[in-house]
C-alpha cells in the first residue's frame, strides 16, 4: 500500500494549445474536437512507472491570460510541470520562458521536474516552430522535449511517464541531499530557522494574567 | 487638470442623448429604416457643436444647478481616469516587486539584482511636471499625437505589428493616455474605432472560428486592458461585489462536489476521530469508486442544489445588470456578433453567442469571480471554501456560455440541469448585450468639435512619447508606406526617436494637440450633409437654451408657452452683461432669418422652435437628477480606486524599507558601525488599533479594553517589538506580552496569505500592522 501520490500541473501561457485535449487523452482516452476554454479542472489517474504504482493528481489550468493570478498557487502545489505550446504558434513557445522562470522561483529549485511539450504535431503543414528550435529551448532548460498529438494520441502517455520519472528521481535526490550535502539543504534550513525564530519569538512573562 | 480640460464641453452640456445610451432592440431596428433618425442625430450633433462653441467663450458661464452638477461629475470622471492610470502603473510595479521580494526574503538575491530592484523602486516615485526641450519638439509631437488620436487606424495597425512583449506598454499609453479620458465620448469612440479595426483584421485572418478570440493575441490583450478602465471596473463593483462578498462571509460553507475530494475529506475526518478506518473505506480509491460511495453521494446531493442556486443568483444579477454594462463592452460584443455573421453567414445564434461569451464571460466576468481580489471587489484573500465555490460558479457560467458537448470532469455532469434551465436565458442576454447604437455619426461630429477647439491637451510623459515614436519608427516601413501620407510627413520631420530617459529625468508634460493640416469649419455643412436652415435652427435653439438657463428661475419670461421674441429682447437689453446682450442680439437675428426662410412663423409664436426649446429644457431638468445619481455611483468607484491606490503605495513603501534594511545590513558590514538609535515606543490604545483594523479580533472582555494599550518600538531598523500593557498592572516598562517582529517575517506571512498575527489576547491583521509600522517608523525622505 505504499502508493505514492504526485501532483502534476499542466501549464501553458496561451489558450487553445491543447492542454485539455492532451490531458483528456491521457486520463480518459477520448479526443475532444470542440474548444472549451478551461478555468481549472482536476483529475486523478493511476499509472505504473518502472514497476511502481503511482497516483497522479493532474491539474489542467487556464491558458486564458486573465486567470494568471491563480498560477502562483498551482505552482506552489505542483511537483512536476508540463509546459505545453502548439507547434503551429511561435509565440505560444516564447511565452513559456517566463512561466518556467516563475516556477523555478516559486519552487526554489532550478531542477524542478518539467517537460516541454510541443502539441498538435499532426498539423505538420501548419508548423511554425521547428523541432530543432524547440529542442534547443528545452536543452537550455535542461529538460526533455516531446512532440505530441492529442488528436492522434501520439506520445501522450510518454510525456506523463517522463515527468513521473523525473518527480520520483528528484524526490529521492532531495531527501538524500538534506541528509548529506550541506549546500543543497541549506536553503530549506534557513527557512526552518526563520520559522522557528518566529515561533519562539514570544516571551510571555506573565502568562496567567487574566484580563 | 489637463484631463478636465480635455473633457469636451459638447459632452458636458449634452451627455443626455448621446450614443452612450443603450437602446432597446426596437429602437435600433427603426434606425435602419429611416433617414429621420439619422437626421435627428445630426441635428443633435450640431446642437452639440454650437453648445460647445459657445461654452468655449468662457465669459458666459451658465451657473444653474445642472451646470454645477455636471461640472462636479466631469471633475470626478477626470479624477477616476487619472487615478486608474496611476493604479495600472503601480500594479505593474507591485507585481514585479512581489516576485522579487520573495527572493530577497530567502536571502537569495545577488547584490547587482538588489541594486536593480532598488532602482526600480526609485522609479515608482511620483513624476514631476516638465516640458519638452524646445518649442519645436512640442509642436511636432503635438501634431503627431493629434494625428494618432484622431485617426485610430495608425495605432490599430501598430497593434498588429508589435510583438506581445511590446504591446503592453503601447496599450498602456493608448488606453490610459492617448484615449485616457475614459468618460469622454470622443476619446472613447476613437478607441473603439481602433478596436474595430484590430478585430476586423483578426476575423479576416483567423482560419477557423474555434481559435477566434481564444488565443492570447494583441486583441485579447487589448480587451483585458480595456476592461481595466474605469467603466469596466465600476461595473464589476456595482454588479458583482455584493454577491461575492456575501459568499466570502460563509467561510465554513463547503460545496465541494468532486467525489474524490469529498471522499478523502470524509475518510481523514473519520481517521482522526476514530483512530482507524473501517475496512470498507480504504484510502486511495479511484474517482469511480468514490462517486459510487453512498455517503459521498449523500453529502454531494444538497451541495449540487446549493451550487445551482448560487450560480443562478449570479446569473440573474448579471442579466439584471444589462443596463449597467458599459457601452464600450457592449459595443465590442456587437462587433463580435456582426463580424462573425459576416465571416460565417450561416453561423447559428449559438455559435455567435459562444464567441460573445468568449469575451464577456471568459475574459471579463469570470476572472473577476475567480480572483475577486485582483479586481478590488473584496479586501482580503477568500478562505478555501468560498474560493472553491467561486471557482465552481465561474466554471458553471463558462459552461453555460460555451455549452461544450463533452464534460471533461465527469462529476460536472451533475450540474447539467443548470445549463438546461438557463441556455435560452443566457443566449438572449448575450444578444441583448449587442443591442447598442453605433457612434459613428456622433464621432464624426465630435471630431469636428475637437477641431474647432483650440485647447486640446494631452497629459503624457516624455518617455511615453519617445516610446511611441520609437515603435512608429521601427515599423515605419509598414505604417507609412506612402511617403506623402500625413504620418510619413510627420515622422520624417521628427527624425529618429530619442532614447528613453532615465527615470529621474522623465517628466509629465501637457502637450497641446493640434492638426498640422487645417480642416476649415466652413466645410461643416457640406461634410455633414445638412442645410443652412438647419444650421440656423440649431444655433437658435442652443442660443435660447443658454439664455434660459442663465435667467433667474421665476421671472415672467420663464412662463410657458415661451415667448421667444420677448426673451430675445430681454437678453439683448440686459444691463452689465455684454455676453448676454450679444446672445440676445444674435437670437433676434436668427429669429428673423429663420422666419425669412419660412422655417418658423411669428403668428404661431414660433411654435416649431419654441416646442423644441421647451422640450430641451424639460429634458435638462430631469437630467440633473441623473447627473447627481451618476455622481453618487462614481463617487463610490473613485473611493475604491483610491483605497486600492493607498494599498498599492503602502505595499511599495514596505518593500522599500525592507530593501533599504537589507542593503543597509550588507553595507553595514563594511561601513563602520553606526550607533543605532531606538525608535519609539509609540503608544496605541486598544480602541485606536481596533478602529484602524489592526486588531482583527479581540478576546479581551469589553469592559477591560479601555485599560489595554500597546507599545510599538523599533530597536533596530527592520526589527520591531510590540508589547501589550495593562494600565496600572505592570509598573515597569515591560508589557504583559512581548512580540519581536522582523519585517521579513511579516512580508513572508503576507506573501503566504497568512493574515493573522496572534498576540494571544488579540489577533492583529498583518497588512494593517505593516501599514502602521510604515507610517510610524518611516525614516527621513530621500532613500
Ligand atoms: N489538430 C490538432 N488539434 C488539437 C490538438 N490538441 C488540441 N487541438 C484542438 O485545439 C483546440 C483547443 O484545445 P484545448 O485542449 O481545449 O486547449 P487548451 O490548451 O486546454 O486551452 P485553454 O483551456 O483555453 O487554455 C481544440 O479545438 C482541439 O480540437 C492536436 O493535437 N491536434
Ligand atoms: N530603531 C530604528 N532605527 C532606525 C530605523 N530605521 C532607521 N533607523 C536608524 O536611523 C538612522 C539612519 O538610517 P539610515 O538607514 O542610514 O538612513 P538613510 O536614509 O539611508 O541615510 P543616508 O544613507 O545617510 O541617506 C540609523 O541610525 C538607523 O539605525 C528603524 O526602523 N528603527
Ligand atoms: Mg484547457
Ligand atoms: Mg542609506
Amino acid at each position: 500500500m505504499s502508493q505514492r501520490e504526485y501532483h502534476i500541473v499542466v501549464l501553458g501561457s496561451v489558450g487553445g494549445v491543447g492542454k485539455s485535449c492532451l490531458t483528456a487523452q491521457f486520463v480518459q482516452n477520448v479526443w475532444i474536437e470542440s474548444y472549451d476554454p478551461t478555468i481549472e479542472d482536476s483529475y486523478r489517474k493511476l499509472m505504473e512507472v518502472d514497476g511502481r504504482q503511482v497516483v497522479l493528481e493532474i491539474l489542467d489550468t487556464a491558458g486564458t491570460e486573465q486567470f494568471t493570478a491563480m498560477r502562483e498557487l498551482y505552482m506552489k502545489s505542483g511537483q512536476g510541470f508540463l509546459l505545453v505550446f502548439s507547434i503551429t504558434s511561435m509565440s505560444s513557445l516564447h511565452e513559456l520562458a517566463e512561466l518556467r522562470d516563475q516556477i523555478i522561483r516559486i519552487k526554489d529549485d532550478p531542477r524542478v521536474p518539467l517537460v516541454l511539450v510541443g502539441n498538435k504535431s499532426d498539423l505538420e503543414e501548419d508548423r511554425a516552430v521547428s523541432r530543432a528550435r524547440a529542442f534547443a529551448v528545452s536543452q537550455g532548460w535542461g529538460s526533455p522535449y516531446y512532440e505530441t498529438s492529442a488528436r492522434r494520441r501520439a506520445n501522450v502517455d510518454e510525456v506523463f511517464k517522463d515527468l513521473c520519472r523525473q518527480i520520483i528521481r528528484r524526490d529521492v535526490e532531495l531527501s538524500r541531499a538534506t541528509d548529506s550535502d550541506p549546500r543543497e539543504g541549506r536553503r530549506r534550513r534557513d527557512t526552518q530557522d526563520r520559522n522557528r525564530r518566529r515561533r519562539s519569538n514570544r516571551s510571555r512573562e506573565h502568562r496567567c494574567v487574566i484580563l | 487638470m489637463a484631463a478636465a480640460k480635455l473633457q469636451a464641453p459638447s459632452r458636458a452640456s449634452t451627455s443626455s442623448a448621446s450614443s452612450f445610451t443603450p437602446v432597446s432592440r426596437q429602437n435600433t431596428m427603426s434606425s435602419h429604416d429611416g433617414s429621420r433618425s439619422m437626421r435627428a442625430s445630426k441635428r443633435y450633433s450640431v446642437t452639440a457643436l454650437y453648445l460647445s462653441m459657445s461654452a468655449k467663450e468662457k465669459d458666459l458661464e451658465i451657473e444653474d444647478d445642472l451646470a454645477r452638477a455636471q461640472k462636479a461629475l466631469r471633475e470626478l470622471k477626470a479624477r477616476i481616469s487619472s487615478q486608474s492610470k496611476k493604479n495600472f502603473v503601480l500594479e505593474k510595479d507591485v507585481r514585479y516587486l512581489d516576485s522579487r521580494i520573495a527572493l530577497l526574503i530567502q536571502n537569495r538575491m545577488a547584490l547587482e539584482e538588489q541594486n536593480e530592484v532598488a532602482s526600480h523602486l526609485d522609479e515608482a516615485a511620483e513624476l514631476q511636471e516638465g516640458f519638452f526641450p524646445n518649442d519645436e519638439k512640442t509642436q511636432k509631437y503635438g501634431n503627431l499625437l493629434f494625428l494618432l488620436q484622431s485617426e485610430p487606424r495608425h495605432i490599430a495597425h501598430l497593434c498588429r505589428l508589435v510583438t506581445l512583449a511590446e504591446i503592453d506598454s503601447l496599450l498602456q499609453t493608448v488606453m490610459f493616455t492617448i484615449y485616457g479620458n475614459q468618460y469622454e465620448s470622443r476619446e472613447e469612440h476613437l478607441l473603439l474605432t481602433m478596436f474595430q479595426s484590430v478585430l476586423t483584421y483578426q476575423f479576416d485572418n483567423t482560419p477557423d472560428y474555434s481559435s477566434l478570440l481564444r488565443a492570447n493575441t494583441p486583441v485579447s490583450r487589448m480587451m483585458t486592458t480595456y476592461t481595466r478602465r474605469g467603466p469596466g471596473q465600476s461595473y464589476l463593483k456595482q454588479v458583482l461585489a455584493e454577491r461575492i462578498n456575501s459568499l466570502i462571509e460563509l467561510k465554513d460553507l463547503d460545496l465541494e462536489i468532486n467525489p474524490l475530494k469529498v471522499y478523502e475529506k470524509m475518510v481523514s475526518e473519520i481517521e482522526e476521530s476514530q483512530g482507524s478506518l473501517p475496512p470498507n473505506m480504504p484510502k486511495g480509491v479511484t474517482a469511480e469508486q468514490a462517486a459510487e460511495n453512498e455517503k459521498v453521494q449523500a453529502i454531494i446531493a444538497p451541495r449540487l442544489t446549493m451550487l445551482m442556486e448560487i450560480a443562478n443568483s449570479f446569473l440573474s444579477t448579471i442579466i439584471a445588470g444589462l443596463d449597467e454594462t458599459p457601452y464600450g463592452i457592449r459595443w465590442i460584443c456587437k462587433q463580435i456578433r456582426s463580424l462573425s455573421k459576416r465571416k460565417y453567414p450561416d453561423a447559428s445564434d449559438h455559435t455567435v453567442c459562444t464567441l460573445i461569451g468568449g469575451f464577456f464571460f471568459l475574459r471579463f466576468i469570470n476572472p473577476a469571480i475567480v480572483t475577486p481580489r485582483s479586481y478590488m471587489l473584496i479586501d482580503g484573500t477568500p478562505a478555501d471554501n468560498p474560493k472553491r465555490t467561486l471557482t465552481y460558479i465561474a466554471k458553471m457560467l463558462q459552461n453555460l456560455a460555451n455549452k461544450p458537448s463533452y464534460a471533461k470532469e465527469p462529476y460536472m455532469v451533475k450540474l447539467q440541469p443548470f445549463i438546461q434551465q438557463n441556455k435560452e436565458r443566457i443566449n438572449r442576454f448575450m444578444l441583448d448585450l449587442c443591442e447598442v447604437q453605433d457612434f459613428y455619426e456622433s464621432l464624426e461630429m465630435d471630431n469636428y468639435v475637437a477641431l474647432s477647439k483650440k485647447d486640446l491637451e494631452l497629459s503624457i510623459t516624455l518617455n511615453e512619447v519617445y516610446a511611441t515614436h520609437e515603435l512608429l519608427e521601427r515599423h515605419a516601413a509598414e505604417l507609412a508606406k506612402d511617403e506623402s501620407s500625413h504620418l510619413s510627413v510627420l515622422l520624417h520631420e521628427l527624425g529618429s526617436a530619442p532614447a528613453q530617459l532615465p527615470r529621474k529625468e522623465n517628466r509629465v508634460i501637457n502637450l497641446p494637440l493640434f492638426s498640422k493640416w487645417e480642416t476649415p469649419l466652413d466645410d461643416l455643412t457640406a461634410a455633414l450633409d445638412i442645410t443652412q436652415e438647419e444650421v440656423y435652427f440649431m444655433e437658435a435653439k442652443s442660443t435660447f437654451v443658454v439664455i434660459m438657463r442663465s435667467l433667474p428661475a421665476n421671472t415672467p419670461l420663464t412662463r410657458r408657452p415661451l415667448r421667444l421674441d420677448r426673451i430675445a429682447e430681454a437678453a439683448a437689453t440686459t444691463r452689465n452683461d455684454s455676453v448676454m446682450v450679444k446672445k440676445g442680439i444674435r437670437s433676434i437675428e436668427l429669429l428673423s432669418q429663420l422666419q425669412e426662410l419660412g422655417v418658423i412663423d411669428k403668428s404661431d409664436g414660433f411654435a416649431l422652435l419654441r416646442d423644441e426649446i421647451e422640450q430641451e429644457l424639460v429634458h435638462l431638468g430631469s437630467m440633473k437628477d441623473k447627473v447627481v445619481e451618476e455622481s453618487r455611483k462614481l463617487d463610490e468607484v473613485y473611493r475604491t480606486i483610491r483605497d486600492h491606490n493607498s494599498y498599492l503605495i503602502n505595499q511599495l513603501e514596505t518593500y522599500k524599507s525592507y530593501l533599504h534594511n537589507v542593503r543597509g545590513q550588507s553595507e553595514g558590514k563594511t561601513r563602520k558601525q553606526q550607533k543605532h538609535q531606538v525608535l519609539g515606543p509609540y503608544k496605541f490604545t486598544h480602541q485606536q488599533l481596533e478602529k484602524e483594523g489592526v486588531i482583527q479580533k479581540s478576546n479581551v472582555p469589553e469592559n477591560r479594553r479601555a485599560n489595554i494599550y500597546f507599545n510599538f518600538t523599533s530597536p533596530l531598523p527592520g526589527t520591531f517589538v510590540i508589547s501589550l500593557h495593562y494600565k496600572g498592572r505592570s509598573g515597569r516598562n515591560r508589557g504583559l506580552l512581548e512580540l519581536d517582529l522582523k519585517l521579513d517575517d511579516l512580508l513572508e506571512m503576507q506573501k503566504d496569505n497568512q493574515e493573522e498575527l496572534d498576540l494571544e489576547y488579540v489577533l492583529f491583521n498583518v497588512s494593517k500592522v505593516l501599514v502602521l509600522l510604515n507610517k510610524r517608523f518611516t525614516r527621513k525622505k530621500g532613500w
